[in-house]
């Protein structure tokens, strides 16, 4: 009797923690990548980690927030699944910005006020020294679980092309510059 | 005036005015990711902990972090067994990083399931005994027993010096790393199956 409840803690645990798992393998793969991982914020149902990019010339750092939504309890899960919503905004830097580049950008960000980065869209957000490409994603996070070799390849396919359409829409606003920081 | 005498020293060639301001820019900058390196060190750790785990075949089921202190757990399904690293650090500051190092408490827990109530009972009872150590001195192994899932850790706290794990900026020594921890979980193994008389 109580080691079929140790059992049904245990699932149920696991069932849990599959948003954590799916954040472990980003961090595997960003760092694979080159992109270590340089800061944590995690509490209850959302993740997000902060990545360095030292090995990039164009990016400057890279930020994954993971917000799971639905799938904590077994009922969910077996009716709707584990969904969660990714968050992936990658960052350019300019080391030296005036106000008048701000001016300048303004009919991008006025643009980018309509989109609805949940539908797969890149929203670009101008900062002073910082240009921001936000891309949101919905994710089932069993496919990524279930089989941890096959969820990794996907994985990892997943962060590549949405690393490589956001450096699309920020290469035109790279400043060219005579020295760089790591992130 | 004499050849003996001490001649004025030569006027610096003059400088490009532009170069001067893109070296003190390139200078503020580097001195701006120098603090923001000082608050990072704990997460690039912790970070390298992650990665270097998922990538043996553990996975991550606990992730609490407040950037300061960090808790992260992982679960090895063909064995049973669990993780537990937990780094606070003690210098998030770049002068507190310069006065002391960064430093941090980090606490290694290694635990296994068990299918006899009588270990986990005796464990619960070890982890009340523990909680009476009010004590933040290194070394002391702590037990803890968790009725509901079955798992027994033994935890110990360590005081580290978090520069000795990164070379450069970025880069992590993960040999070091890997070789620190696994010396510890082997420890803590030991003693938990000597307590448990497996």
């Amino acid at each position: 009797m109580l080691n079929k409840l140790m059992e049904m803690s245990q699932k149920r645990e696991m069932r849990e923690s599959r948003d954590e798992m799916v954040v472990g393998e980003l961090v595997l793969a960003f760092a694979q990548l080159g992109m270590p991982a340089v800061r944590f914020a995690a509490g209850m149902g959302q993740q997000s980690v902060r990545f360095a990019t030292p090995a990039d010339p164009l990016l400057h750092s890279v930020a994954v927030t993971l917000d799971r939504k639905t799938g904590s309890g077994a009922l969910s899960d077996s009716l709707v699944g584990s969904k969660a919503v990714i968050t992936v905004v990658a960052e350019v830097k300019n080391y030296l910005a005036d106000p008048d580049d701000l001016v300048n950008m303004w009919r991008t960000d006025f643009a980018n006020i309509a989109r609805l980065p949940m539908l797969g869209q890149v929203k670009l957000d101008h900062q002073l020294n910082s240009v921001l490409a936000t891309k949101k994603l919905m994710i089932e996070l069993n496919e990524f679980t279930r089989d941890p070799a096959a969820g990794r390849v996907q994985l990892n396919q997943l962060i590549a092309s949405t690393l490589e359409e956001m450096r699309g829409h920020l290469a035109p606003y790279k400043k060219a510059s005579p020295f760089e920081i790591d992130g | 005036m004499s050849d003996s005498e001490p001649s004025a020293p030569a006027p610096a060639p003059p400088q490009d005015p532009d170069e001067i301001f893109v070296g003190l820019l390139a200078e503020s900058w580097k001195r701006y990711a120098e603090m923001l390196r000082a608050t990072q060190t704990d997460d690039l750790l912790i970070g390298a902990v992650i990665a270097s785990y998922v990538n043996q075949g553990w996975a991550l089921i606990d992730l609490t972090s407040d950037g300061a202190t960090h808790l992260v757990r992982f679960h090895y399904h063909g064995a049973d067994t669990r993780l537990l690293v937990a780094i606070k650090s003690m210098s998030e500051s770049l002068t507190a990083a310069k006065v002391i190092g960064r430093l941090a408490d980090v606490t290694v827990g290694y635990g296994i399931r068990v299918q006899n109530f009588q270990a986990v009972w005796s464990a619960i009872k070890s982890e009340i005994k523990s909680s009476i150590i009010m004590s933040d001195e290194p070394g002391i192994i702590t037990v803890d027993g968790d009725m509901t899932s079955g798992y027994v850790f033994a935890q110990v706290d360590l005081l580290l010096d978090l520069d000795t794990y990164v070379v450069g900026g970025l880069q992590v020594d993960y040999a070091k790393l890997g070789a620190h921890l696994s010396a510890t979980v082997n420890a803590l193994h030991k003693y938990l199956y000597g307590r448990l008389g497996n």
